[in-house]
């Protein structure tokens, strides 16, 4: 009875949380209406506001000038790119100052601390920005040259003070994890932002994000002991009411690789986990005006955690149903989050198809067959990710652990892969 | 689930909410609230007011009670009783959503007093069935760009057609499983075209699937509804979303069974495969146009109490499906009239079984093609080739042709449903019944000790008597066919005391050696009603002796 009790209240527990999970995953398409909410409205014309891009790079002298060329290609009127190097790492440097002396609107900051992390590099270059917005930038980002411009009429149109754009990894294809990868991305900016957006809480994205110049000072720039200061700007900006908007468009991403490994992957992964307990622990969001708010902002940092803790429990709960003698009516009920979780897969599924149509990339059969194959194992990945921050976090070890990038979604830079990608 | 849909927060995105872009498929737009419009509440409330007073009058003593309604409702007592499923062996019959509902919606009543729990009383509970069924026709045909009269007629021809009077009377799953599949349809045909609509409406049809399997076939007509009413930037999502939600609750059922380890047939235990292979391999019932088959039989027995629906209905949907290249309406009620074209096609087959509710899951589709027929014909008459310039004369003459042709259904259709309406609220098709199981409960001197052998709808109201439930008062068939009751009897239609043989029983009795010795070795001891009606109550000549 007791057992029977117990198995139930799980599963319920489990049931609701996999729910609202999926409820908010598929916020976008609820009806054409939000979907059509989510785009950027086209741009008007009339260019009055100038941006600062901050471009952070570290040992990224293979990336760095095709990224800075393609920025240096927009079509907006008035921008600058402040590109910052560690004062370590003269190649990078060697690559950003020839392009500052080729074009006039590249200037190079370098950033002298000892130990080096992006928020003291972005917090370095802040009191040089001229721009009325900044925007923020990775080195191997694909930028496409009309954003600005976009960026520029969501920011005149809605009065926000924060725009996101979107962000999307792109090569699906390189592995089984790039193409669970690529489908977080697209579930994460393509929809669940949008939801948290509209909610007034919203954990920012590390790129593609552009904030008002004057409120980012305000604000005090990024905290420079937070791993995940892009979330944790968000959260500080929303929570003090600030207006975010977030807008995605299929052809205005801005396309990343995944990481090149697992264990990068996971390193990765662990970094975000802890940024994400650090602000959970910074408490900023207490100060969300209504408790709806601050359950979802309560939930929303604690998610890797409960996502690795369903990712096991399950399973679990799936086999005492089949194996443990139980009722049948509790053996009901130990199978609901296992229904809502294969109702998620379904949705990847359907997912993984728009994502192809979206880009235009060819999805064939066999990625589909990877992506059902590969949920456990991903699961596990998280799962192992989130033990580890916990771990790391406990031990007080909040030291970087860099994603290398070799370029696997620059269409040149890897031949390999270009057999997959359709145009 | 709580609804995270209207945002609460003091940051609010005025841009968020877009018109979505217009899909090509020029679907005639049906009205964004009808909770707020009066003129619909009014319309909608009347109708309801009428179907439940024609429905709900005399209604415990119209049509005779049917042997099926006692057998679920006896379900949903043992349901209740906490029996399982079934007080006899559930055996995969039909899926078990259908009477644990009637469970539920029982359960009040029968808990204040347990004796109201017979099909005469519970058959009160059908009207909020039937009520919220008529409802949602309203809804859907509104939902289906229906005007409002054609809404109004598609809801009065599915409650108030004489045929639907005496079906949806009865306690049959099949008036769950349409009102399951009703509200299926509407959340397909949202106008809001909410993904978790349209997987409402996969749950929805679920449902209905396991409140009475047979509504598996108008699946492919729900699909279609919900595909015309999703729009193509969100549609994969909202029908992958529907098909799933259906598949996996689906499977709940043969999940239960796995979970029983009855899934498959084995010795010593029944077994969903063997329920399925008996549905699968029921005689046949001839063709339904030949005379004098089963089928035939069964689709006199329909037209009896009324042609106009079925065979109206069945000209709607051809009418529809004939114009759908011009007419938006036909276009509209595609999913409609191909359920009614699925449904009759069906019917068709040269040997399979039709059972007599078969036409219940049409019904509903019935009335709203035919209302939408109609309302394509309206529509041809009065606005078809119409100009601005259109000389006065000429649009009184499409007035007076439409007013006409109104006049000539009314006149058609009025006095038919008259008599059957006058029928249904005044003739008591069941005093014999009501008697014998009064002569059962008050002239047996021992109930407790005397085994009788009865047909289903009278099984609860000897329950009620104080015979014992199961091996007591027995549902006659089980006498020869389940193992479970034969075994009790080893001396065969000696180890019973009384037969009480109504139509059903008698009629039966051919194929069922114990129940048929019972009655040859019985003499009646007392009679209720004349002819083929009658029911007899017999006592065995060895009553009292082996036991």
């Amino acid at each position: 009875m007791l057992t029977s009790v117990f198995i139930a209240v799980v599963s319920l527990a489990l049931f609701g949380m996999a729910a609202f999970t999926l409820w908010w995953q598929m916020h976008a398409w609820r009806t054409p209406e939000v979907l059509a909410s989510t785009r950027f409205s086209s741009p008007d014309g009339g260019e009055q506001l100038s941006f600062s891009l901050l471009l952070p790079a570290r040992h990224e002298q293979a990336v760095l000038d095709h990224t800075i060329q393609r920025l240096l290609e927009s079509s907006h009127a008035a921008f600058e790119i402040i590109v910052i190097v560690g004062h370590d790492d003269p190649e990078t440097t060697a690559v950003a100052e020839a392009a500052a002396a080729r074009d006039p609107r590249v200037r190079v900051v370098v950033d002298t601390h000892e130990k080096k992390n992006k928020p003291k590099a972005m917090n370095t270059a802040l009191p040089y920005c001229r721009g009325d917005v900044v925007g923020v930038f990775d080195a191997e980002d694909q930028v496409h040259p009309e954003l600005l411009a976009h960026v520029e009429h969501a920011f005149r149109s809605t009065g926000a003070d924060v725009v996101q754009g979107g962000v999307q990894l792109i090569n699906f294809h390189s592995s089984w994890y790039s193409l669970r990868n690529c489908l977080e991305y697209f579930f994460w900016f393509r929809s669940r932002l949008h939801l948290h957006a509209q909610k007034g809480f919203i954990p920012l994205g590390g790129n593609t994000v552009f904030v008002r110049t004057d409120v980012l000072r305000a604000a005090g720039g990024w905290d420079p002991h937070c791993l995940a200061e892009d979330c944790d700007l968000g959260v500080r900006l929303s929570s003090a009411g600030k207006k975010v908007v977030v807008a995605y468009d299929s052809d205005m991403v801005t396309r990343e690789e995944t990481p090149g490994s697992l264990v990068s992957l996971l390193k990765q992964r662990t970094r975000w986990n802890q940024g994400f307990l650090q602000v959970y622990r910074k408490k900023d969001w207490k100060q969300l005006p209504t408790l709806r708010q601050r359950m979802l902002a309560r939930y929303t940092l604690m998610t890797p955690f409960l996502q690795a803790f369903s990712g096991v429990v399950i399973p679990l709960n799936v086999a005492v149903a089949i194996f443990l003698d139980v009722p049948v009516g509790v053996a009901f009920i130990t199978f609901l989050p296992a229904v809502t979780a294969l109702v998620t897969f379904v949705f990847e599924v359907v997912g993984l198809h728009d994502f192809g149509k979206q880009y235009g990339l060819r999805v064939r059969l066999v990625h589909y067959l990877k992506l059902i194959a590969g949920g456990p194992f991903y699961q596990l990945l998280l799962a192992g990710a989130a033990i580890r921050a916990v771990w790391r976090e406990q031990r007080g070890r909040s030291d970087w652990e860099l994603t290398r990038h070799v370029g696997a979604h620059l269409d040149t830079a890897d031949v390999r892969t270009r057999e997959d990608v359709a145009a | 689930m709580t609804s995270t849909l209207e945002p609460v927060t003091a940051p609010r995105i005025p841009a968020q909410r877009r018109p979505a872009p217009p899909a090509a498929t020029g679907r005639a737009l049906p009205p964004r609230r009808l909770r707020s419009s009066r003129p619909d509440l009014l319309l909608c409330g009347v109708l309801l007011l009428a179907i439940l007073v024609v429905q709900g009058w005399n209604i415990s003593a119209y049509p005779a009670f049917s042997d099926d309604e006692g057998t679920y409702l006896a379900q949903a007592w043992a349901v209740q009783e906490g029996k399982g499923l079934a007080h006899y062996t559930y055996w995969y019959d039909h899926p078990p959503l259908g009477w644990i509902q009637l469970a539920v919606l029982t359960w009040i009543p029968a808990m204040l007093s347990p004796e109201s729990m017979t099909v005469g009383t519970m058959r009160a509970v059908m009207l909020l069935i039937s009520g919220i069924s008529a409802v949602l026709v309203y809804v859907l045909g509104r939902r289906l760009a229906l005007p409002r009269w054609a809404a109004g007629l598609g809801m009065a021809l599915f409650g108030l057609s004489p045929l639907s009077v005496v079906l949806q009377r009865e306690i049959f799953l099949d008036n769950l499983a349409v009102m399951w599949t009703l509200l299926a349809f509407t959340l397909a045909a949202s106008p809001s075209r909410h993904l978790w609509h349209h997987f409402g409406a996969g749950m929805a049809a679920a449902t209905a699937v396991l409140t009475k399997e047979t509504m598996l076939l108008v699946l492919p007509a729900l699909f279609v509804t919900a595909w015309r009413h999703s729009h193509r930037d969100t549609r994969k999502f909202a029908l992958t979303g529907a098909v799933t939600a259906c598949a996996l609750i689906g499977f709940s059922y043969p999940l239960f069974a796995l979970l029983k380890g009855e899934l498959l047939p084995g010795a010593g235990h029944v077994s969903l495969w063997d329920g399925v292979k008996y549905q699968m391999t029921r005689p046949g019932s001839g063709f339904i146009l030949d005379q004098g088959s089963g089928s035939w039989n069964v689709l006199q027995s329909w037209l009896y109490y009324d042609r106009i629906l079925p065979l109206g209905g069945l000209a709607g949907a051809l009418l529809l499906l004939a114009t759908w290249r011009w007419s938006v309406t036909a276009r509209a009620l595609a999913g409609p009239a191909l359920a009614v074209a699925v449904l009759a096609a069906l019917a068709l087959r040269p040997d399979g079984y039709l059972p007599a509710m078969y036409v219940i899951q049409a019904l509903p589709f019935l009335a709203l093609v035919l209302a939408g027929g109609a309302a394509s014909v309206a529509h041809a008459v009065l606005r078809r080739g119409r100009s601005e310039r259109e000389k006065r004369a000429a649009v009184y003459g499409r007035y007076a042709l439409a007013g006409a042709l109104a006049l000539a259904a009314c006149a058609y259709v009025g006095p038919r449903w008259y008599d059957g309406t006058r029928i249904a609220v005044t003739v008591d098709a069941n005093a014999p019944y009501e008697a014998a199981s009064r002569w059962m409960a008050e002239q047996v001197p021992d109930p407790a000790r005397t085994r009788v052998l009865v047909d289903d709808a009278m099984w609860l109201d000897l329950v009620h008597a104080g015979y014992e439930p199961g091996l007591g008062v027995i549902w006659f068939y089980k006498a020869d066919l389940d193992p479970a009751v034969t075994r009790t009897m080893p001396g065969g239609w000696r180890d019973i005391d009384y037969v009480v043989a109504s139509p059903t029983v008698r009629r039966d009795a051919e194929d069922l050696p114990n129940v048929k010795a019972a009655i040859e070795h019985s003499r009646p001891v007392a009679v209720f009603g004349t002819g083929e009606d009658r029911i007899e109550i017999r006592e065995v000549a060895t009553a009292g002796g082996a036991r």
